[in-house]
């Protein structure tokens, strides 16, 4: 077999060969590999070394209170945290319902806000639209006025003289 | 989720069973799990006060989210997910210290070293504390991630996939990480084989 050390993701079976946590099979593929690998061995030595220095390290047993001071915690708790969560418990209870009716509000929303008419300008305001008028343009319209006063004139005497 | 739930562990079933009102449950989901919760804060924060703590807090989540559980993992995977949680946040916080330092004067709630021999002489006791100490400093120098994923792999026995799952990350994350902590912890206590 290769090496297992020579890849991280096979350098795991190792791990498991230390901790005794491989099948039969395997277990006796990488004692044969052992045997002929100095690397693996080496490998094997040390990591049962730290295996058993982990061992040898016991934490304390629990409080004997633990229990009744959790049971404590849990009765505080429940009667803030009850009082905060009861609004909310029938929308958890019934997640299913409250998630289609934001659904359907978030749906109704987003149409009101598509079919809006589009957006009227803001009016313009005068004092902001003053435009500058040359007076040689005043001057043109005022002529083009007495044109038409005379082109009118005129037209109304050709009637008359007709009739 | 039927698949799931064809599936559940028993943990699982106890712990729909305190979401239907089951205190009962809870009771033997607590006996069930109390030690290895606690012995898993322990290990991580180094403090026997503080893990009680942070233990009391983990079964308190537990307690406080049976209305909303669903059993989409295993429970045990679920729970040392808020212990790992609150044990990272602890560490982080630098809570642990600050504890220490008003829990000094107590020397009852201090962490009492187990001896296996029940009557060791004072030198056997001497060089064994000199080798918890070995131990738990090589421990607490990894990186919080690392030890974590030591600490389950070694004292709760989980396979790389629930640790993985644990740590939100992938099962070949885990692998690396193992074998960056191993690597470490085989330089710093090999020589006590």
């Amino acid at each position: 077999m290769n090496c297992p050390l020579h890849d991280r993701e096979t350098a795991a079976q190792l791990l498991g060969y230390c901790a005794r946590k491989l099948d039969s099979e395997s277990q006796a593929i990488l004692e044969r590999h052992i045997a002929v690998c100095p690397e693996c061995r080496k490998f094997a030595d040390g990591q049962r070394a730290v295996w058993e220095a982990l061992e040898a390290w016991q934490a304390e047993p629990v409080s004997a209170d633990f229990d009744r001071r959790l049971y404590r915690r849990i009765e505080e708790d429940g009667s803030w945290w009850d009082r905060l969560v009861r609004p909310l418990r029938p929308l958890v209870r019934h997640w299913n319902v409250a998630a289609s009716a934001a659904g359907v509000f978030v749906l109704l929303a987003a149409g009101l806000l598509l079919n809006q008419p589009p957006a009227v300008p803001e009016a313009a305001k005068d004092t902001a639209q003053v435009e500058q008028v040359q007076p040689e343009q005043v001057e043109h319209a005022l002529d083009t006025m007495d044109m038409l006063a005379d082109f009118n004139r005129q037209v109304k005497a050709s009637a008359d003289a007709k009739m | 989720m039927g698949g799931a739930t064809a599936a559940l562990d028993l943990d699982a079933e106890l712990m729909l069973r305190v979401k239907e009102g089951d205190g009962a449950s809870f009771g033997v989901l607590l006996d069930k799990h109390r030690s290895s919760v606690v012995h898993f804060l322990f290990r991580m924060v180094q403090n026997h006060a503080v893990a009680e703590e942070l233990a009391q807090e983990v079964f308190l989540r537990v307690y406080r989210s049976r209305n909303t559980y669903e059993p989409t993992a295993k429970f045990t995977t679920w729970l040392f997910r808020i212990a790992t949680h609150l044990a990272l946040n602890s560490l982080r916080d630098g809570k642990n210290e600050r504890l220490q330092e008003r829990l000094d004067d107590d020397s009852n709630d201090m962490p009492v070293r187990q001896v296996r021999d029940s009557r060791p002489s004072v030198e056997q006791s001497m060089v064994y504390q000199v080798r918890l100490d070995e131990v738990r400093q090589a421990i607490s120098a990894l990186p919080e991630k690392q030890r974590a994923a030591v600490l389950m792999h070694k004292y709760e026995e989980m396979e790389y996939s629930q640790i993985a799952r644990v740590l939100s990350c992938s099962e070949s994350a885990v692998k690396s990480l193992l074998f960056r902590a191993y690597e470490t912890l085989r330089a710093r206590l090999a020589h006590m084989a």
